[in-house]
């Protein structure tokens, strides 16, 4: 594989390869930063979309020659990008939809809660799992940016402590520390209901039911 | 023992690793209560990190994922096209050599200075911010030049370029400029002659005393041409400067007024100077009356119909040729004393006026 600079470099040039690759890098990171974010996947991915436009806009303007700088820039632009939503957000009303959004239709509670039944069936179901991401979105987003960060960069993008702890401009003590108070912010803010034990039985039983 | 954040941390890699080989990690990592060495603290925040890890929520749907990428080339192509050949090099050799950079910043801003200088050369309106830079050039290129003889030329080069540049002014839009660049002419001209007097009885000197001379016939000639364009103001200052270069213009030394007593008779204005010219037109605080004037006794006499009683504050003339010329030295006279230039001095002992005085 390509070392990261050879690719950020052709991705300046404008190569669509070298972008390509960055893009599938950097996908998940921005997606799940976003969608942590926000509260249903359509504004997500209009928000990823208009990072990523930003990205191939200001790429050739890039200093960044390794991993860690080019995730903290493209972090930096969704950070920028989800602030200008809630800043817009702020002065129109608020859309309550009557249809079940695709976010709700897809399982929503797939991963998060297991519905006793089909969750796609049972309106109270499907809100009840729209409550509960609201819930969760709502707890992320009272993190701060660096917590933030770190567990988008430990835990979506899977990167060691050294290379979030370059992402971020600090020590890997820190990067632990922020991991830490991180989750258990998220831990005290979710309660109880979502103890760490149903969380298991969730995964357990999702092994079970693959085929 | 360990830190709980540490501790929390060797879970979350060992999970990771798992993650990374691509295999679900063993039971005992998934449930920490078969595990030895419990730590429910940690178990609780490692499941926690689980749920948001595999939360579908967080994870870009395949067909999202892909239109997305076909945007992104789009808008990369359509970038491409907008910028073809685009400089993309040139940021990045001044990232790769900083020295390189300092000295293209020089360069440019070198080039930024030889540019204002440049541009300030051609600018010829005394309103202009940038003729500032114009002046002080001229003045560091008379420091710099190694000779008097140089210095003299230089001086009467400014002179010239001056008086060419008079001729884009020289209309009642740039009035004020024109009597700027006029005044800066003049100016110009003595400091040439000041120049040629320092310079030694010789060659050199004839030669520029010639050339000063050849000048100041030529300017004359452009101002006289330049005098029916201009507006009355313009052109008394005009005159005045045709004076100072030797050439024969009106001078008006004082006027006599004589209003009238009664409503129905006329007011006669009677005017004492040189080079008044047969058919000069009488001029009233900067305003052209139209009554004819004739010599008698020495004196122009105009006679015409006043209308009130006040005494204007300027009177002049202006000449068959286009040269103007005005007083404000007016005195007061009595219908009895008419034509004698007996009367009573209201002036302000100023000779020929320069258009200054109010309409």
């Amino acid at each position: 594989m390509e070392a990261i600079d050879g690719q950020l470099d052709r991705a300046r040039r404008g190569e669509p390869e070298a972008l390509s690759a960055l893009y599938r890098l950097l996908l998940p990171a921005v997606f799940g930063y976003i969608a942590a974010r926000v509260p249903d996947r359509a504004t997500a991915e209009d928000l990823t979309s208009e990072v990523f436009v930003k990205m191939v806009e200001g790429i050739s303007r890039l200093r960044a020659s390794d991993k860690a700088g080019l995730v903290a820039w493209i972090l930096q632009i969704a950070r920028v990008t989800v602030a200008g939503y809630y800043r817009k957000r702020e002065h129109q009303p608020t859309f309550v939809p009557l249809e079940p959004a695709d976010w709700e239709e897809e399982a929503p509670g797939e991963n998060w809660v297991i519905p006793a039944s089909n969750p796609a069936s049972d309106p109270a179901q499907r809100a009840e799992a729209r409550d509960e991401w609201d819930t969760v979105v709502k707890a992320i987003n009272t993190l701060t940016e660096e917590q933030r960060q770190v567990l988008i960069g430990r835990l979506i993008l899977g990167y060691d402590v050294d290379t979030v702890a370059r992402m971020l401009g600090k020590k890997a003590n820190a990067i632990k520390a922020l991991q830490f108070r991180a989750l258990q912010s998220l831990q005290r803010l979710l309660g109880k209901e979502r103890s760490p034990e149903h969380a298991l039985q969730i995964h357990t039983r999702r092994k079970e039911d693959a085929p | 023992m360990k830190s709980l954040p540490e501790r929390l941390n060797d879970r979350l890699e060992r999970r990771t690793v798992w993650s990374w080989q691509g295999e679900e990690p063993p039971d005992r990592l998934l449930s920490p209560e078969h595990a030895p060495n419990r730590d429910p603290e940690v178990d609780e925040l490692v499941a926690l990190a689980l749920r948001l890890q595999s939360a579908r929520p967080l994870q870009a749907d395949p067909d999202f994922a892909r239109q997305l990428e076909q945007r992104i080339l789009v808008r990369n192509a359509a970038l491409r096209l907008e910028r073809p050949g685009s400089s993309w090099w040139f940021p990045r050799l001044l990232r790769v050599h900083p020295v390189f950079g300092l000295a293209l910043s020089l360069c440019l801003l070198l080039l930024l200075g030889t540019g204002v200088l440049a541009v300030a050369a051609q600018v010829t309106n005394p309103n202009n911010p940038l003729y500032a830079v114009t002046r002080w050039e001229r003045q560091v290129q008379i420091s710099l030049a190694n000779s008097p003889e140089k210095q003299t030329e230089l001086e009467l080069q400014f002179a010239r370029d001056r008086l060419n540049s008079l001729a884009s002014l020289a209309n009642s839009a740039h009035a004020e400029a024109y009597r700027k660049a006029l005044t800066e002419l003049d100016q110009q001209i003595t400091a040439a002659s000041r120049a040629i007097n320092t310079l030694a009885a010789g060659a050199d000197h004839d030669r520029m005393v010639i050339e000063l001379a050849a000048f100041k016939a030529d300017t004359r000639h452009t101002l006289r041409e330049f005098l029916p364009h201009l507006a009355l103001p313009e052109r008394l200052v005009t005159t005045d400067e045709l004076g100072r270069l030797g050439d024969t213009v009106p001078r008006l030394t004082s006027a006599v007024i004589v209003l009238p007593v009664h409503p129905n008779e006329q007011t006669t204005v009677s005017i004492s100077g040189d080079d008044i010219q047969p058919g000069a037109q009488l001029l009233v605080d900067n305003r052209l009356v139209q009554v004819r004037g004739s010599f008698q006794n020495g004196l122009y006499v105009f006679v015409a119909h006043w209308v009130g009683n006040q005494h204007p504050h300027s009177i002049g003339i202006l000449n068959p040729d286009e040269t103007a010329a005005q007083t404000t030295v007016i005195t007061p006279g009595s219908s009895n004393e008419h034509g004698n230039g007996s009367s009573n001095h209201v002036g302000n002992e100023k000779g020929n006026g320069n258009g200054k005085g109010k309409p």
